[in-house]
């Protein structure tokens, strides 16, 4: 029989969570700037400085300390890794230079590679979004919305174009948006090797 | 001696827009009789100066009162040489504090002016003490890292040292160091102990004692009297001071039994697991296999009040590089650190980002439970403070608990001092030798014997070698100081000391038990014999003396009591009391000088005297008072207690006992005990200085006029 000594008498394997590496490694592999984590000192300062930190399941500090703990469904169905806006004040303010940023949204990319749809809104929109730029190499942005309305199915589509229909009008007459299409930039196509060589270099995040 | 008195008053910084200075000086040509007094408008200014120095070559004056600003201020200015001098505060504590050309003002500049002159009338020039056979050689006791390192340095100073080694090799617990971190904390380097110990053998000023110990240390500073045993014989030497640098030991694991260590063979010491890895591999102690999964439990009975109190500071470092030899031996083995809050203090911090970088896995919590399966590997659970989850750690191999340092002094006397008080350095509560560790962090209670090194405080090694240097800056200081019959410290530069009228001496033993120094033995009749060599100069055995034959040049029972019997009272018609506050000069005495530089107005009604410590207030001098019609004494001085400011450790303390007895004097009296009153007050409270005052004022204001006005 085991011996177990201690204030609380905990059973072996029973009470807590084991404690496992190989999500913290395959994150370290797989994911962009993954293993800079590893220098978290969990100060908090992230979440202090975090703008959406309110909205977040997790604070970026916590996420870190679920992936170190090996706590993978948590930290790939996690809301927060869909939620980081890129305000870059945790990057800043870092003590341990964690690019943050870049962690949350490579844990997004590959929370997605991985079949995790935590905010599948957010995951269409994004998607459109890049469509866009790596097509235009700019933002058109009915297009962009018609993309995004149409990506829930034709009926829901119809429906959120007619639900958002006098903003539309409203960008028209005020002149931020055209109604033609809009063109591509010069030389596009010098801008997307660009990007397919950043994705290649990439752990398979999007910048 | 002779005395030639003269008088100069300052009339700058708004002293003369304040104050009568022709009543002033009447005060001193009249009353004290002085040849010369003079006035300046700026006494400090090149022409006051010059004028001063003259009056000295040419006028044969020899005893001088600067009437003007605080002492604290301009001393190096008003600096005559080896003339009496006394300085009269009638800036800071009168002319900005009291209304301009009041009549209370004035009465109070006369009668500091009247104390200062008193003062004067009592002191004789001091005459250094010269003690006898003064040795410069400086006595390390421990041959470890500190030890050595003060040894070299004092030596390179020129100072003779004896290093003494309680084991047959030098180098302390180095001996069982497998790799060193020091600056720039950036990898493991080796120890390099060979090194160390052949930079000490090759130092021609260094005479190496190993397995040797101190039987006996008599004597004091420049006269101690070593009696060093080795190999059965013993030997005496004198020397001129003491470095105490005898180390630590780890905390005792076997009370950490909730940590799992006596009861599971897998449980082991940062002590153990670095003799482990010093012999070779890491392994389990259970069945000799390699360490795969290794747990570090950080603060094992660190910070708890049920064990060691206090952080160690170095088992933070330790860890993270135990932590790099077991990943050195398998980099894909498992390191977890299980800690409260990691302390990498300065640059190494930086080692703690490398073990982070080579995936050290840090977990914030404390362990709940440690349990064992057959095969003897661990598992431990934790509550994790960071994810608020209980967590569990599985398959561990070894768990390495990162124990505290305790100082050797908690228990082992190693200089077995031949003093009164006892053959060791009182300590504090964790059984670190202690003085006023805010104010004077390498003395000790001793003088003339320093701390260096893990027995002063827990630190590592880079940090050792630089409190041994400074160690052994302490012994060169105190050594020159006492060859010249100085004061070493705080009162450096103090060249008077306590002088004892023997033939009135009542052997009621209050001085040797008091000094808190231990500088005054006893012989077999109790008659007390004064070590003055290990005197600060404080005068606890002054205040102590109910005889009052303890005295010393420039500060003495009688001079104080004179000057507290030159102050004039008025009758208790005139509705104005007399307060004397005796204030500490240490920390109440600058306090009071900020609050007048703040220009506090304060009660014109008190009479400051100046003390060396509270500890030396005589309680002849409060009977003095209230007999003379002084209608309240307050005393002014530094914190007591556990966590006391006093510079003289006991001083305050010992003034609050006395006031404590003091009803029953003034129950002879017929007073109410009220009268007497004892505040403690730190430097910066400028600000709460002039409200205790004036809430003793109001209080005595209350009181009935003391009746012995006018007797």
């Amino acid at each position: 029989m085991d011996q177990v000594v201690g204030p609380k008498y905990g059973s072996r394997g029973g009470a807590g969570k084991a404690y496992n590496q190989s999500f913290a490694r395959e994150v370290y592999r797989n994911v962009d700037s993954g293993e800079e984590i590893k220098m978290c000192m969990q100060c908090g300062v992230c979440a202090a400085s975090c703008p959406l930190k309110e909205k977040m399941d997790f604070s970026p500090r916590k996420i870190f300390t679920l992936i170190r703990a090996g706590q993978r469904e948590k930290v790939l169905s996690s809301q927060a890794i869909m939620l980081c806006t890129s305000c870059y004040s945790c990057k800043v303010r870092c003590p341990r230079k964690v690019p943050v940023v870049d962690v949350m949204h490579g844990l997004a990319h590959y929370a997605l590679r991985q079949g995790y749809k935590p905010r599948a809104e957010t995951a269409l929109f994004g998607q459109k979004f890049w469509g866009n730029i790596y097509r235009l190499g700019r933002i058109d942005e009915k297009d962009v919305a018609l993309r995004y309305f149409l990506g829930h199915g034709l009926g829901q589509g119809i429906k959120l174009m007619m639900e958002n229909k006098n903003m539309g009008i409203g960008m028209l007459w005020y002149k931020r948006m055209k109604i033609l299409p809009e063109r591509p930039i010069k030389n596009v196509k010098s801008l997307r090797k660009m990007l397919d060589k950043a994705k290649a270099m990439g752990k398979g995040g999007a910048v | 001696m002779d005395k030639k008195l003269g008088v100069y008053i300052c009339t700058g910084c708004g002293i003369g827009e304040s104050l009568d200075i022709d009543a002033l000086k009447k005060v001193a040509s009249k009353e004290f009789k002085a040849p010369v007094c003079k006035t300046h408008s700026w006494l400090c200014g090149t022409e006051g100066v010059e004028m001063i120095k003259a009056d000295v070559a040419g006028d044969g004056v020899n005893t001088l009162s600067i009437v003007a600003c605080s002492p604290r201020v301009k001393y190096d200015v008003f600096d005559f040489g080896p003339v009496l001098m006394d300085r009269v505060n009638i800036r800071e504590q009168v002319a900005w504090v009291l209304p301009a050309g009041d009549e209370d003002t004035q009465m109070m500049a006369e009668d500091n002016m009247r104390m200062g002159l008193v003062k004067l009338n009592k002191s004789t020039p001091p005459e250094p003490y010269q003690a006898e056979n003064l040795s410069k050689t400086v006595l390390v006791v421990g041959g470890g890292f500190a030890g050595m390192n003060a040894a070299v340095g004092a030596a390179q100073a020129g100072y003779p040292v004896l290093l003494v080694e309680k084991e047959a090799n030098l180098g302390g617990f180095m001996n069982k160091m497998n790799k060193r971190i020091r600056p720039p904390y950036k990898e493991l380097k080796p120890v390099d102990l060979e090194d160390q110990i052949k930079k000490v053998e090759a130092e021609p000023n260094i005479k190496i004692f190993t397995s040797a110990q101190i039987e006996k240390i008599a004597g004091g500073p420049g006269v101690f009297d070593v009696t060093i045993s080795q190999n059965g014989s013993s030997t005496t030497e004198r020397v001129g001071s003491v470095i105490q640098a005898t180390g630590w030991k780890p905390y005792d694991a076997n009370k950490l039994e909730h940590l799992g260590y006596g009861k599971f063979p897998n449980v082991i010491t940062n002590v153990q697991m670095e003799e482990m890895a010093k012999n070779g591999k890491i392994t389990r102690p259970s069945d000799g296999k390699e360490a795969k999964n290794v747990l570090f439990i950080q603060c094992a009975g660190s910070r708890d009040e049920n064990h060691l109190a206090y952080c160690s500071s170095v088992c933070c470092l330790v860890s993270l590089k135990q932590a790099t030899y077991v990943k050195e031996q398998d980099p894909e083995a498992a390191v977890y650190i299980l800690y409260k809050d990691i302390r990498t203090p300065h640059q190494s911090e930086d080692f703690y980002r490398k073990v982070q970088k080579d995936g050290g896995i840090f977990i914030r919590g404390e362990l709940n439970a440690i349990s064992e399966d057959g095969n003897k590997n661990l598992s431990v659970e934790a509550s994790d403070a960071l994810l608020n989850e209980t967590i569990q750690l599985e398959e561990l191999d070894l768990v390495v608990l990162a124990v505290g340092m305790v100082p050797t002094s908690i228990d082992e006397t190693a200089l077995n001092l031949d003093y009164r008080q006892g053959p060791g350095l009182p300590v504090n509560k964790y059984g670190f030798p202690d003085s006023n560790f805010i104010c004077f962090p390498y003395e000790t209670q001793r003088t003339g014997i320093y701390t260096a090194g893990c027995v002063r405080s827990p630190m590592e090694t880079a940090i050792c070698a630089e409190d041994a240097t400074g160690a052994a800056l302490k012994t060169i200081q105190c050594i020159e100081s006492t060859a010249i019959g100085s004061s070493t410290f705080p009162r450096s530069g103090d060249m008077t000391y306590p002088e004892f009228m023997m033939s009135r001496c009542t052997q009621c033993k209050r001085c040797t038990e008091e000094c808190p120094f231990g500088a005054i033995n006893e012989d077999e009749k109790a008659n007390p014999l004064p070590n003055l060599t290990r005197c600060r100069r404080c005068g606890t055995c002054m205040g102590a003396c109910p005889e009052r034959i303890i005295s010393f040049k420039n500060y003495s029972v009688d001079m104080i009591g004179s000057m507290i019997k030159g102050i004039e009272v008025p009758d208790a018609d005139d509705e104005k009391p007399r307060v004397i506050a005796l204030i500490c000069e240490n920390d109440a005495y600058p306090a009071l000088d900020m609050a007048g530089i703040n220009r506090i107005p304060i009660d014109p009604f008190y009479r400051f005297i100046s003390v060396r410590c509270l500890g030396s207030v005589n309680l002849v001098w409060i009977a003095d008072a209230l007999a003379k019609g002084i209608d309240g004494v307050i005393l002014l001085g530094c914190r007591k207690g556990d966590d006391y400011q006093c510079h003289f450790i006991k001083g305050s303390e010992l003034a609050n006992t006395r006031m404590e007895k003091i009803s029953e004097t003034l129950g002879r009296l017929a007073l109410e005990p009220e009268r007497v009153r004892v505040e403690e007050i730190s430097i910066n409270d400028y600000d709460r200085l002039p409200v205790i005052l004036n809430d003793f004022m109001a209080r005595i204001k209350e009181l009935e006029p003391n009746p012995y006005k006018g007797f």
